[in-house]
């Protein structure tokens, strides 16, 4: 092939790699030095209080206490990213741990097959939001907040009263008590997450969340991508359900209720934006943490537990506001 | 342009609050069917003073969705407002008039923070309520100590009370109250100055700024209208009741917002009337007071609730493809 | 030149009873390269938008290698070797340039997507076109116009594409970057491929384009290999050029000056100094993204000024808001009349009212008499076109759209008017008539900011022209003489040294 005529050359020397990912991930650096602000503040909170180091049960509980959250902000960021919003993940939590608590006591095989039925029937919540959004067109918030209230509904014929058991073996390995096996789970989510960020679906959902004309002119399916996204948030949704059965020890079909809001604070703690296609299951892993942390802080902080929602929301505005300005300083830098 | 273009008297949005009255209606005669009595004076009225809490509360609501926002700190702002008007009147007349101020007010200042953090700080606000529902919480339960103080037990001044419960030619006054907000609402979208602007940046908030309008400043009213509307609801409801509750502002979140939506209001902002939002709001509970005439539990309730609400969506709140 | 590659018959398109093509015709042939010419407005980017199966046409036909196809989509084009870049630019934003170029072909390893390799790929295929200025490695919003509109050409013609759409490619490219496309359109011609473009600037069509077809109001009106200017824009127009324009008010050389600028700087403008005097039009010209809609929106207070002072009527002003300009007698018709300008969903009379609102108020209550007649004044004096002031805005057609925006600040005292490509998008008849308004508004003591993308219109209706580049006044020119070559020549003159 003959040399173009015409050569557009390169004015300067390119930006470095390094400086390229800390712009484009802010919102991931800016989570990962507040979960490090948190957790050192714990330990100083946690040695003036306890005058020892924080040993291997605080991780274990904190770890434990986490996973149902980080599973539930997945979802909500799944969902997020197509410029979608979950009121439902509460609902899909209680519902799957209804049915957890009611089928999860028999044998190994049993357990690993309900096990199995149960991220199904995430899958199907998913599939319903989905459905209504992208072939319904009706706006992801009310459809959620009308299935949040179904899956609510069944979930309460399902388990009428709090109950049921878990097996040994389950809680062993979702929500071991004495020894922090969930630790796996975060470089787990983290993997799970890469590949997902490099298969078609998950080119698309970003894309989608960009712009979603633009992208249905280079051939993806916005329908397909928004049900497959609601499907993946479902599913991450009933993992939430029974990390949170195994956590503890029975079921409970309100339980799940708090995850809503909680999911959409850790998503947004993550670096998540609002309006779609921005955003890592990573930052809303570690958002899970950071939320997680502060409950754990205030406690050690003495702080009367009735206030704690009021420091939660202080704290939510307070990072909301500072994750905008250091946005605003990093662009306006280069 | 041809006279086909003209708009008609019904049109889609006229058509929607039409859609929902008739819901509320044709609940009426099942109601009545399965349960005679139930449409009768009496039973109509007590399902409206019910809608009326609803709809006080779908007023705000109304407001801020218009402009493509929404309140989700609707429950502990209605929650703080009771427990402030029991708190800080103790049950006496004589402080009634002071306790209304402080709570309304309190209601209004919460809603103005609401707004500043949407419209100045450009915080999404779905984050800024979210945060303000669990800041409101927090302070509502620390103050009152988990509703253990003295004071808090206390039951609402015996006018307020008597406002909800007695009648006045054949209505509770409450219902005259709620009348009353209707037509003020109402007036204000159609005929003020202040309502239009509301309009224009529901629908265009940049155009909007670059033909003057304090974009900012409308949000603020807007949102403090909300924490009002709220503050004012939490007042009827220990009124209804005698005494304030930790968590009887639940069920106002959802409930405002499905009726803001039967009633045929955009959730992206622009397009709606409270009428609408009024009819939503009396659908919703007469279709309540239905399901418990069928006695039919909590649960099913709620899926009812919840698939009635995506039939409607579907039958008529499909988002138009283009702009 | 024997098969067509590529034929548009008959094709007609309206959007909400407005007609933006009637009967649109053109062929093209394998290994030429075509310019669709017509004023805006007269349906080119419809046409294109059409031919990449970005929209359907109501009627007509579309031949691709002599076969009529029928384009379900973007997708559908592309598999028939016909790929396009529409004006709208369709980057992903927050999406690097490399995940951009490579989206839905990304090299794979062990069934994922190779980020790396996308990195490398992207870069390769960068340097095999001669961009070597771009990083694949930035987010597409970090990115300027010109480099995005580069990207949006290389992802184009890295597919080998047997049929090129290019819609206004060069609206917002400089020399240098002009001349490189022209480079590439001229390869892909070597090689066989069917070049369609659109383009203002006459300079370009004359230099690359083979044949050339001209549209007027929705249908084409000719097809020639060669043909002069005058005789174009007689047929764009379908009037002569100097009864397309009114007679120019005389120059206000000693009228008091309304509006003075002294040094303004801000985000990509720098130093900008004038002086707008009553009863003037001034120009402001140049190439897209060089710093107009930034002086538009600082000067109107949109924009906060980092330097430079700004006065109006003698006092010094720093304008906080739209609001604050408004006060003193400002108006400005914004860019975009659709996202910047009208509420498309409320009413001609909600639109018309707007600004004047307090007016119409007594106590915060509207007065509904008082508004309409304010409206029908609006809609009698500037004829718009409406079957009542109760219909949505939205449905009007896109001249009447501007007028009514027009008439929303004539009814305000505003001395001061900031018209920002106010033709864009307008009929040749409304055009006509906004262009008389102008003159008339001057003549009036109106004093008159007046960008536009199309030089022709600044040369006949300025008393002065500023051209604008990277944000600096480049030049100023003064009527009478001036040429439409002249503002454009200086919009692009000495690009490399500056």
């Amino acid at each position: 092939m003959p040399l173009p005529e015409t050569i557009l050359a390169a004015s300067g020397p390119r930006r470095s790699r390094l400086s390229h990912a800390l712009t484009q991930n802010i919102g991931l650096a800016l989570v990962v030095a507040l979960l490090i602000a948190c957790v050192i503040l714990y330990c100083v909170l946690y040695i003036v209080t306890q005058h020892r180091l924080p040993g291997g049960f605080e991780l274990t509980s904190t770890l434990n206490n986490t996973m149902p959250l980080a599973f539930a902000a997945l979802a909500q960021t799944l969902v997020v990213l197509t410029r979608g919003i979950d009121l439902s993940v509460g609902g899909v939590i209680d519902l799957t741990n209804a049915v957890a608590a009611l089928t999860l006591m028999g044998g190994p095989v049993s357990t690993t097959l309900w096990t199995i039925a149960i991220l199904g029937i995430g899958a199907l919540c998913g599939l319903l939001n989905g459905v209504l959004v992208a072939i319904g067109r009706l706006q992801p918030i009310l459809v959620t907040l009308s299935t949040l209230s179904i899956f609510q509904g069944i979930a309460i014929r399902i388990l009428p009263q709090p109950g049921g058991a878990m097996p040994p073996g389950f809680t062993g390995v979702l929500a071991n008590p004495n020894v922090p096996l969930s630790l796996i789970y975060i470089p787990i989510i983290g993997i799970l997450w890469a590949i997902f960020r490099r298969t078609p679906l998950g080119v698309a959902v970003f894309a989608i969340g960009n712009d979603a004309m633009a992208a249905s002119s280079h051939g993806i399916s916005v329908k397909r991508t928004t049900i497959l996204a609601y499907m993946l948030g479902g599913v991450a949704s009933a993992c939430a359900g029974l990390f949170l059965a195994a956590n503890a020890t029975a079921g409970d079909a309100t339980t799940g209720d708090t995850y809503t809001l909680t999911s959409i604070v850790a998503a947004v703690l993550g670096g998540v934006s609002l309006f779609g296609g921005r955003g890592s299951g990573l930052g809303a892993l570690f958002g899970a943490f950071v939320t997680v942390m502060v409950v754990n802080i205030l406690f050690f902080a003495h702080i009367d537990p009735l206030y704690q929602t009021f420091y939660e929301g202080l704290f939510l505005l307070a990072a909301v506001i500072a994750a905008n300005v250091i946005g605003q300083i990093v662009r306006r830098r280069r | 342009m041809s006279a086909s273009q003209k708009q008609p008297f019904l049109n889609k949005e006229r058509r929607r609050i039409l859609y929902a009255f008739l819901a509320g209606i044709v609940l009426f005669i099942v109601g009545e069917m399965v349960r005679p009595g139930f449409a009768s004076p009496s039973g109509i009225r007590a399902i409206l003073v019910v809608a009326s809490f609803v709809g006080i509360v779908a007023a705000g609501q109304t407001f801020v969705i218009l402009i493509g926002g929404i309140d989700l700190s609707v429950p502990w702002v209605l929650n703080a407002g009771a427990i402030l008007m029991v708190t800080s009147s103790l049950g006496h007349d004589a402080r009634a008039i002071p306790a209304l101020a402080l709570t309304l007010g309190m209601g209004a200042a919460v809603g103005a923070l609401n707004g500043a953090g949407v419209a100045l700080l450009g915080i999404p606000a779905v984050v800024m309520t979210l945060a303000m529902n669990g800041i409101m919480q927090g302070l509502t339960l620390g103050l009152s100590g988990g509703m253990t103080c003295t004071s808090c037990g206390a039951y609402a001044p015996p006018v307020v009370q008597a406002a909800v419960h007695q009648s006045f030619l054949g209505l509770p006054i409450v219902l005259w109250i709620w009348i009353a907000i209707i037509i003020v609402v109402s007036f204000l979208l159609a005929m003020t100055r202040f309502g239009r602007m509301t309009y224009t940046v529901g629908n265009n908030a940049r155009a909007s700024h670059l033909a003057g309008i304090h974009v900012s400043g409308v949000t603020i009213v807007l949102y403090a209208l909300s924490g009002f509307f709220s503050a004012l609801a939490g007042i009827m409801l220990v009124g209804f009741g005698g005494q304030a509750a930790l968590g009887m502002g639940d069920p106002y979140l959802f409930q405002s917002i499905a009726a803001v939506v039967i009633g045929g209001v955009y959730i992206l902002g622009g397009r709606g009337h409270y009428l609408g939002s009024v009819a939503g709001a009396i659908s919703l509970t007469v279709l309540v007071s239905v399901l418990l005439a069928f006695n039919m539990p909590d649960y099913g309730r709620s899926i009812v609730y919840g698939i009635v609400i995506l039939a409607l969506l579907l039958l008529y709140g499909r988002e138009e493809d283009s702009a | 030149m024997t098969i067509a590659a590529v034929e548009a018959v008959d094709i007609g398109k309206a959007y909400g009873g407005v007609a933006a093509l009637t009967k649109a015709s053109f062929t093209a042939s394998a290994g030429e390269v075509h310019a669709l010419v017509g004023e805006n407005g007269a349906g080119k980017s419809t046409l294109i938008k059409i031919m990449g199966g970005r929209v359907r046409p109501d009627t007509g036909e579309i031949r691709i290698g002599g076969q009529a196809v029928s384009l379900a989509g973007p997708q559908a084009a592309h598999q028939l070797g016909a790929w396009t870049v529409f004006q709208e630019l369709t980057l992903l934003p927050w999406m690097t340039v490399a995940e951009n170029l490579l989206l839905r072909q990304e090299p794979r390893a062990f069934g994922l997507i190779d980020r790396k390799a996308t990195l490398r790929d992207a870069d390769a295929l960068l340097a095999r076109f001669g961009v070597m200025h771009i990083d694949p490695r930035a987010l597409v919003e970090d990115i300027s116009l010109a480099e995005r509109q580069t990207v949006e050409i290389v992802r184009a013609v890295s597919h080998a594409p047997k049929i090129l759409f290019l819609d206004e490619p060069t609206s917002s490219l400089v020399e240098r970057e002009v001349e490189w496309l022209f480079g590439q359109i001229r390869r892909l011609r070597e090689q066989g491929c069917c070049i369609v473009f659109t383009s203002h600037r006459w300079a370009e069509i004359r230099s690359i384009a083979d044949r050339i077809t001209i549209f007027r109001g929705g249908q084409d009106v000719g097809t020639f290999t060669d043909i002069d200017e005058d005789e174009a824009v007689r047929l764009m127009t379908g009037r002569r050029v100097e009864a397309l324009y009114p007679a120019m008010s005389p120059a206000p050389d000693d009228a008091p000056v309304m509006m003075e600028a002294r040094a303004l700087s801000g985000p990509n403008l720098r130093q900008v100094s004038f002086a707008l005097r009553r009863g003037e039009v001034l120009g402001v010209g140049g190439l897209a993204g060089h710093g107009h809609r930034e002086l538009f929106r600082t000067v109107f207070g949109d924009a906060h000024a980092s330097g430079g002072t700004l006065s109006v009527q003698g006092k010094e002003k720093r304008f906080r808001s739209p609001r604050a300009a408004i006060a003193s007698g400002i108006a400005l018709v914004p860019e975009d009349r659709k996202s910047e300008g009208l509420l498309l969903r409320m009413s001609v009379r909600d639109n018309a009212s707007l600004a004047i609102l307090k007016r119409l108020t007594r106590f915060g209550i509207l007065k509904p008499q008082e508004e309409r007649r304010a409206a029908q004044h609006v809609v009698d004096s500037l004829r718009v076109r409406t079957a009542g002031i109760g219909l949505a805005v939205g449905a009007l057609s896109g001249g009447n759209q501007q007028k009514v925006l027009l008439g929303r600040w004539l009814e305000t005292e505003c001395q001061i008017l900031l018209l920002y490509d106010v033709t864009r998008g307008v009929d040749v008849a409304t055009k006509h008539e906004i262009y008389e308004l102008v003159v008339a508004l001057a003549r009036d003591g109106h004093a008159i900011l007046f960008y536009s993308s199309d030089a022709e219109e600044l040369a006949h209706l300025c008393h002065r022209v500023l051209v604008m580049r990277e944000g600096v006044v480049a030049a100023e020119l003064r009527a009478p003489g001036v040429t439409a070559e002249d503002i454009v020549s200086a919009a692009v003159r000495d690009h490399r040294a500056a």
